[in-house]
């Protein structure tokens, strides 16, 4: 069974977002047809939560919900899937700084897997960092489709999709109730664990999926008299 | 952390603001500002059948009482002026006309996080918005978003 | 104006749209009644000279704009604004339409109380500010 994510989500916990778990699962049910996803991952900013326990809103609202984290590095901001004990003791998560081909390589090694996330987002995707350094090793997927991307923001991390043949995933960066899984992640096989998870992200067939609806029409700029009188 | 500040400024309240009158004129030149037509903080006849019995100031009036002079000196800066990232206000009593108000501080947290405009340190202040009865008003948090 | 019933209120219910042309006279007022009288509320190039694109609106003036969103949708129902948070992500510049939104997402009866999230839209329907608000209903 193809297993449909967001992988990558803010609930509370992260000091900047506003979406309460239940609110987030009660959206996407009420929101089924238009974001068809099976469940989340919660990749908290700077954080891990190793004791939260969502099972009972799991099976309450039939969604998988999985948990992983946001950090930051020198190459900008980066999922980490399958985090672990051994990860949190050997990499500081508030670190700011942290360095991005040892979080690579040492997160690999200790059975996960750190995903660049928004990397045409200026001064924390990788695009920029690129432009100034070497490329990251070992590096396997990269975020191209992201929910708070503004324009030009996805179609750069696409450019880079094609440059360097990197793996594309989506999820919705959501920090509100009503923008969870905006995007996702289709996996064609059956995600049911962040075992599972970052087994698929290494090894399984995936790709972005985007439900923003269309956009409406813009009303046009501020009336003339509005304009002469602001001007 | 990489950003260094003194830990005894967190929690440490800062001087209480003179208070500040709120006259009615006040309150209606808020509402002029704000294109505010709702009767319960424009119209006294409709305010008077209301929940408060007279006229209030919309609730947003509440965040724009001002720290004193001082408390920006000792409030640690982190490099170029602050930008106001955003505030979360818990609204109690409504401000009516005749209320003295006054606010009174104090430095909550300071973080650091990296973002599309790169570096950036938060120092979020606490403040308390009380009326002359001694009633609060409101409680804000304050983000500021320091460039260092 | 709205006199609704707590009881009616489902989850998704929306707030707004509101469409507002902000222009940079409703900018200059607000910030002079506030005591903001500062180029980066007033003038576009003391504004730029901050290293902005040009006069900006105070963000209580977007802390305002969502206040009311919500006061407006209370109406008459005698219900209250508990708790608004907001965020700040982009400037918000006068000359320009923004729309402001709502969707009610949570609700919690034993407290008569409905969460709801709000945000100020740009033309390019870019996300300028974010929030929730919290409102008590008697």
């Amino acid at each position: 069974m193809p297993t449909i994510l967001d992988l990558h989500s803010h609930s509370e916990a992260s000091e900047d977002s506003r979406a309460p778990l239940e609110a987030y699962l009660n959206w996407i049910k009420l929101r089924h047809q238009e974001r068809p996803v099976d469940g989340i991952v919660l990749t908290e900013h700077r954080q891990f939560n190793a004791g939260a326990d969502y099972r009972a809103l799991e099976d309450k609202f039939g969604l998988l919900v999985l948990k992983a984290s946001e950090v930051e590095t020198d190459y900008g901001h980066v999922l980490v899937f399958g985090v672990s004990e051994e990860m949190t003791q050997r990499f500081d998560f508030a670190n700011v700084h942290l360095d991005a081909q040892e979080l690579v390589d040492e997160v690999a090694r200790m059975g996960g897997v750190a995903v660049p996330c928004h990397p045409g987002r200026p001064n924390v995707g990788l695009c920029e960092h690129y432009g100034l350094k070497p490329p990251l090793e070992n590096v396997i997927a990269v975020e191209v489709l992201n929910g708070g991307s503004r324009k030009g923001e996805d179609d750069r991390s696409m450019e880079l999709v094609r440059t360097y043949g990197y793996r594309a995933v989506g999820g919705s960066d959501s920090h509100l109730v009503s923008l969870i899984a905006l995007c996702a992640t289709r996996f064609e096989a059956d995600v049911r664990s962040i075992e599972a998870l970052v087994r698929e992200l290494k090894e399984g067939k995936y790709q972005p999926v985007d439900f923003r609806p269309k956009r409406k029409p813009v009303p046009a700029a501020v009336p003339d008299e509005v304009r002469h009188n602001g001007g | 952390m990489a950003v260094e500040y003194d830990p005894e400024l967190i929690g440490k309240v800062f001087e209480v603001t003179d208070p500040v009158d709120v006259s009615a004129q006040d309150i209606a030149t808020f509402c002029a500002a704000m294109g505010e037509t709702n009767p319960l903080y424009t119209d006294e006849a409709a305010a008077k059948k209301g929940p408060y019995g007279t006229i209030v100031a919309p609730p947003s009036y509440a965040v724009t009482f001002r720290n004193g002079r001082h408390f920006f000196t000792q409030v640690p800066r982190f490099g170029r002026a602050g930008f106001d990232a955003g505030k979360d206000v818990e609204f109690h009593a409504p401000i009516r006309p005749g209320d003295k108000i006054t606010l009174s501080s104090h430095v909550k947290e300071i973080y650091e996080k990296t973002g599309r405009s790169g570096s950036m340190v938060f120092v979020v202040v606490r403040s308390t918005v009380q009326n002359q009865k001694g009633e609060v008003v409101a409680h804000i948090d304050h983000r500021f978003m320091n460039r260092p | 104006m709205s006199t609704m019933k707590f009881d009616a209120i489902k989850i998704g219910d929306t707030l707004g749209p509101q469409e507002i042309p902000l222009s940079k006279e409703q900018v200059r007022t607000y910030a002079r009644t506030c005591g903001m009288d500062v180029p980066r509320f007033t003038d576009d190039e003391g504004a730029r000279a901050e290293g902005l694109p040009g006069m900006i609106a105070p963000g209580n003036l977007s802390l305002g704009m969502l206040s009311r969103l919500v006061t407006d949708w209370i109406g008459e129902s005698g219900a209250r604004l508990a708790r608004l948070g907001t965020t700040y992500r982009q400037p918000v510049q006068p000359g320009h339409t923004i729309t402001l939104s709502g969707f009610v997402t949570h609700i919690e009866p034993a407290e008569k109380r409905v969460e709801i999230d709000v945000w100020i839209e740009s033309e390019d329907a870019e996300r300028l500010v974010i929030g929730t608000a919290s409102v008590e209903f008697p």
